[in-house]
């Protein structure tokens, strides 16, 4: 894997693993379900530590690109790069380790466990995780680090709660919880706010402007309002292909956006 | 756990294993051999807990595992002279360990009734393998052999009366169990319970799944082996009819009576349907069978989380 190189290359740029690198990009990303094209040559890039909304009527393909970049489907072609190495076609558990989180559209944690140990098991996926003769509980760094994790999204106080027990909007910011404690670089979160009322829809919005400090983000959001605000620029995604990327600004402007979004 | 579980839990273990060890001296010779062999079942079916309680994956082939230690052993055995207890654990465990790594690499790519049959076909494959190398085998007659002395070279040197080896396999079986509960509280444990709740969500934050269960499988198969060779040692022979499937098949009936994910359930499911095999099978000969099954099918119905799950519950108020 000639990792850097090429860009290094390239003039007025500076060193491989710069900012100005982008953490993820895709060429010419296409997978078909039979006759149906549902992601069609997607080119797309995004910077490190930028907040990126994806946004598209439903069934433009936005679920099923993050499927792709997070190895639950194979693209039929097309090549997939994260920090400049192809991570096209690697399982689900590759993307994770190399920093890659996600959370789903429809909720998907662990019912029958804790609030606190659907984020420790994450955290553990990092550490310890082959180790068969210590009690779980021994290992501190892990607890810590998850009870940290709940702390941040405000989860902490319902820690020793079963996960089947939380409310709807609860349950959403354990998604995101859990996809932190793997400590990812790039976190692409599948409509966080859906069925949330519009108090959490905000709570979690600041969740999301808080944790992205250090963090890229892509995030699949319908309330124009929300990604207005959130996001420094917005892709839109319309029958599996990019239709338009610009600033949010530039976005409400678009003359093919408006026409698709009337449309809907 | 609290405090107060913590020590309710440790007398009770301390107190249950202190009547297991008691039995044999005041229990009379059918029914001391009857517990005895009690714990061997119950030893096959926590073992085989680690798979369909913990791991979620139901396993109809651990009369293979079990099969391949007791045969390991005799191999040990016959092949050493004066016969060895150790080179028997070392051969039969070693013998089930290698089965296991090869079932566990075909058939943890598959999920659900898949694997289940997967494991039920691999174990029949043994079964004829067993059955027709009669050279090696004994075939159908299996294989008749003495029992090693139970020896520690310079330290000591005891012969195997039933009640040695009554406490032999009463210690195996509790360290076992002891260790098994250990891994399942581990790391490694949880991942395990993880991939039982969700595995898709277990492998989307970083968990490479199949290794895991490669792992269980193997793990679950070597103390499927040391049931196989306690077995060995307790009855003197090595005979196909327990590499085939119908053990399997009480395997997990036991875990279901008794409760999964528990490890203790399934010990008390080989306790239960064995005193009532032996107490139907006086009352109604050769038809013990449908009382059984009808008892079965009640507490699969009244009893989902099985006989140690309702204990619990009704304990607990
Ligand atoms: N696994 C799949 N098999 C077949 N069709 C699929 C699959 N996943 C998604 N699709 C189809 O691909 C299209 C895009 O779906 P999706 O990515 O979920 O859209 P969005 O998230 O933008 O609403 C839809 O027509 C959907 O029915
Ligand atoms: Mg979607």
């Amino acid at each position: 894997m000639a990792v850097d190189a090429p860009r290094a290359a390239s003039p007025g740029e500076a060193a491989p693993g710069h900012a100005a690198e982008p953490l993820l990009r895709t060429r010419g990303l296409t997978i078909r379900f039979g006759g149906l094209t549902a992601l069609n040559n997607v080119d797309f890039s995004v910077a490190r530590e930028e907040i990126r909304a994806v946004i598209g009527p439903n069934g433009a393909g936005k679920s099923t690109f993050f499927n792709c970049l997070t190895g639950v489907l194979r693209p039929t072609s097309g090549a997939i790069l994260f920090g400049g190495a192809d991570i096209t076609g690697l399982p689900p558990d590759k993307i994770s380790q190399r920093g890659i989180a996600r959370s789903y559209q429809i909720t998907n944690i662990l019912p029958n466990a804790t609030t606190l140990e659907n984020v420790r098991i994450a955290a553990q996926s990092r550490r310890h995780s082959w180790s068969l003769l210590s009690h779980y509980r021994a290992y501190r760094d892990i607890i810590e680090k998850s009870e940290a994790a709940l702390d941040s999204v405000g989860l902490l106080p319902k820690a020793y709660e079963l996960a089947a027990n939380l409310s709807h909007g609860e349950q959403r910011t354990l998604e995101i919880a859990i996809a932190l404690a793997t400590e990812p670089l790039l976190l692409c979160l599948d409509e966080p706010t859906a069925g949330m009322s519009a108090a959490e829809t905000q709570q979690t919005m600041m969740l999301v402007r808080s944790i992205a400090k250090h963090l890229t983000i892509l995030i699949v959001e319908h309330d124009m309002q929300v990604v207005m605000e959130l996001a420094q620029r917005v892709t839109v995604f319309h029958y599996g292909a990019v239709l338009a990327e610009g600033s949010p600004a530039e976005i409400q402007q678009n003359k093919s956006v408006m026409d698709v979004y009337l449309k809907a | 756990m609290s405090r107060r579980r913590f020590f309710v839990y440790w007398v009770g273990f301390a107190v249950i294993v202190a009547l297991l060890a008691v039995a044999p001296l005041v229990l009379p010779e059918f029914w001391r051999r009857f517990l005895t062999e009690i714990l061997i079942w119950g030893l096959l079916a926590m073992s085989s807990d680690i798979l369909i309680g913990y791991t979620g994956m139901v396993s109809f082939g651990h009369s293979a595992f079990f099969g391949l230690g007791m045969y390991g052993a005799a191999a040990a055995l016959l092949g050493s002279s004066p016969p060895n207890l150790w080179l028997a654990l070392l051969y039969g465990l070693a013998s089930a360990a290698a089965v296991a790594a090869f079932v566990a690499y075909f058939s943890t790519r598959l999920r659900d009734i898949y694997f289940a049959i997967t494991t039920l076909i691999f174990s029949q494959i043994f079964y004829v393998v067993i059955f027709t190398s009669t050279a090696w085998t004994g075939g159908e007659n299996g294989l008749n052999f003495s029992r090693p002395r139970f020896a520690i070279p310079y330290l000591f040197s005891l012969r195997f009366t039933p009640a040695v080896l009554h406490w032999f396999v009463l210690a195996i079986v509790a360290l076992s169990y002891l260790l098994l509960r250990r891994i399942t509280h581990s790391p490694f444990g949880m991942v395990l319970q993880s991939i039982r709740e969700n595995e898709a969500r277990t492998r989307a934050i970083g968990y490479a799944v199949e290794r895991y269960k490669i792992v269980a499988v193997m793990l679950s198969g070597v103390f499927a082996g040391l049931a196989g060779v306690l077995y060995a040692l307790q009855n003197q022979f090595a005979a196909p009819d327990f590499v085939f499937f119908v053990v399997s098949g009480e395997v997990v009936i036991y875990n279901v009576v008794g409760g999964i994910g528990t490890l203790v359930g399934p010990v008390v499911g080989a306790a239960f349907f064995l005193l009532l095999r032996e107490a139907f099978s006086r009352f109604f000969t050769e038809f013990y069978l449908i009382p059984l099954g009808v008892i079965f099918i009640a507490i699969v119905i009244f009893m989902p989380r099985g006989l140690l799950g309702f204990a619990r519950r009704w304990l607990n108020g």
